[in-house]
């Protein structure tokens, strides 16, 4: 089953460090946002690979939005 | 019979006590758990281990109780030593009747609290069992108010730390909660009010014990736990070194532990560990670690609220308590989990003469509906609420940037900080440049020619009054400038100054802490 990553608040997507296919560590920078004038970095909650993401830089999300999948 | 068989009898049934039933041991052991026995030996000094009531057994008869009855009643309770120094402890033992809380049981846990109390010494508990033993009716329910009640008076007397190292189900996952720490051990320990076959009858919902009630769920999402152990061995070890922490009682000096490390030591790598371009995150846990003596800091709530950073480290040998926001979550602004969780923790230093050390870096209260509805006001006023009512000497550093209320949350001399120092390329006001501008300047931006270029310009002359340490220094905010690499050598001076403060508060019956 997939585990979603989720914004942790309302913010702009800065960067992604990771993209489709990669594996990741659990609390492994996924992407970067940008919120209330810094960076906030989005980790993996489990250690997998990632298999969707669903945003790219620029794009602006709300606290919860899903931002990508890890299988 | 005379001395010598009753003697004999008497050594026959405590072997056979400590023995316990071969079969429940060897299911526990499976299980990957040590026994209550076992717990007791690894968590205290060798052979200091003082047991009382090894012999008291359930007076039940109803619902054939009365064949049943076990010595001991299905916990093991006494005195010894840790460190050196006394403690009460009590485990239950889940090899004995499940471990289940009767009457005798919860008097012997309640009796091991107030000695405790009376004792001046602190109190651990084991927690495992099954539950209340419910053939004893009303009589469990009465013991187990007992243990809430000398929870409840004990609060602020001595520590009280509680480990969960299996189940602690239904009322009696209350007693833990009423304790200033609780440890759970990963994958075995459980904790939940109503359980899954209950929640199955009453709701339809199918939900395994780990998902209601495990050590995940406790650590990084209700926030009752303060820390999680890989097993059993690791959590006893975790006790044993967070009372190295704390004193006895609330009227003793926490144990000076010297480190080696020199008091004088600078701070090296700054610049990397904690960058000075305010849009750059970094992790607060390796400054705290540059800082504290030997890099040696207990965490506690460490995936809960990341937002913010508390635990227990020692400068020059004197124990501290250290709270810091953590850009690396939410950008390290305040939110209602944030504020709950950082000022319970300001009161457990208060109460037991932990020195505040507050690292501040903090864009602001987290704002949105959802934090607005969660109660950030109930819960960011706790956090002020603690720092103003707290007694122990406070030091706080402002590290980068401090804006409006949740730079008083953190901590400033208004607050009640003892000092308040300011690294050299700080922010402090009432709020954000960009903010502030558009509220001051709204008329005049708006009516200007090249509106972005009147707003850049503003934000310039905003930052130019505000940005750097000399605002703070000139109006008594900031007591004195601190350069960053001197850092854990000024905490060191300064708290050197403060270790002697007294402060007198008004007359009271108690506060009205919001909670």
């Amino acid at each position: 089953m997939a585990t979603s990553v989720t914004a942790p608040m309302v913010g702009k997507i800065l960067k992604l460090e990771k993209q489709v296919g990669d594996t990741v560590q659990e609390d492994e920078v996924v992407l970067v946002m940008e919120a209330m004038k810094m960076e906030i970095f989005v980790s993996a909650p489990v250690s997998g690979t990632i298999k969707n993401i669903l945003v790219e830089p620029g794009q602006s999300v709300q606290a919860d939005d899903l931002l990508a999948e890890i299988e | 019979m005379g001395r010598k068989e009753y003697q004999e009898r008497l050594n026959e049934l405590e072997q056979k006590v400590r023995g316990g039933e071969p079969g429940a041991t060897r299911k526990q052991q499976d299980e990957g758990k040590l026994t209550a026995r076992e717990r007791i030996q690894r968590l205290l000094d060798p052979n200091t281990f003082l047991e009382e009531f090894m012999l008291a057994q359930s007076q039940a008869t109803d619902f054939g109780m009365a064949q049943k009855r076990q010595p001991g009643d299905g916990v093991v309770t006494g005195y010894g030593k840790i460190g050196g120094r006394p403690v009460c402890v009590f485990a239950q033992d889940r090899t004995l009747l499940a471990g289940a809380v009767g009457s005798t049981h919860a008097e012997k846990i309640s009796h091991a609290i107030r000695s405790a109390r009376q004792q001046g010494i602190p109190l651990i508990g084991l927690y495992d069992s099954a539950g209340a033993r419910i053939q004893e009716g009303l009589d469990v329910t009465k013991a187990i108010g007992s243990i809430f009640f000398e929870n409840s008076l004990t609060s602020g007397v001595v520590p009280q730390i509680s480990a969960i190292m299996g189940p602690c189900i239904g009322v009696a996952a209350y007693s833990p909660a009423l304790t200033d720490l609780v440890l759970m051990v990963q994958g075995s320990s459980h904790m939940f009010i109503t359980g899954p076959a209950v929640i199955k009858e009453v709701v339809g919902e199918e939900i395994t014990m780990e998902e209601l009630g495990g050590s995940r769920i406790h650590s990084e999402i209700s926030g009752v736990a303060d820390y999680t152990a890989r097993d059993d061995s690791e959590c006893l070890q975790t006790i044993r070194r967070l009372l190295s922490f704390l004193p006895s009682n609330f009227e003793a000096p926490p144990p000076r532990v010297d480190s080696g490390d020199s008091p004088n030591r600078l701070l090296t790598g700054i610049e990397e560990t904690v960058p000075d371009d305010f849009r750059r995150a970094y992790n607060v846990l390796d400054l705290i670690r540059m800082i504290v003596d030997g890099g040696d800091f207990l965490e506690l709530k460490p995936k809960f609220a990341r937002n913010v950073v508390i635990g227990l480290g020692r400068l020059d040998g004197h124990s501290v308590g250290i709270i810091a926001n953590q850009p690396m979550f939410l950008a390290g602004s305040l939110d209602a989990d944030a504020s709950d969780k950082a000022a319970r923790f300001i009161r457990f230093c208060d109460a037991f003469n932990l020195p505040l050390i507050t690292l501040m870096d903090v864009p602001g209260f987290l704002p949105g509906k959802q934090q607005e509805q969660k109660g950030i006001i109930r819960h960011g006023a706790k956090l002020l609420y603690a720092y103003a009512e707290a007694t122990v000497p406070k030091i706080t550093v402002a590290l980068r940037k401090g804006y409006g209320g949740a730079k008083l949350a953190m901590c400033t001399r208004e607050m009640g900080a003892d000092r308040f120092l300011v690294w050299p390329a700080v922010e402090l006001a009432v709020m954000g440049g960009e903010g502030a501008v558009n509220v001051i300047f709204k008329r005049e931006i708006e009516q200007s020619e090249d509106p972005e270029k009147t707003r850049q310009q503003k934000m310039k002359e905003y930052a130019e009054k505000f940005s750097g340490p000399f605002d703070a220094l000139s109006k008594q905010v900031a007591n004195a400038a601190l350069r960053p690499d001197q850092t854990r050598c000024e905490l060191i001076r300064s708290l050197d100054m403060l270790l002697g403060k007294k402060e007198e508060r008004p007359r009271k019956k108690h506060s009205l802490m919001p909670v």
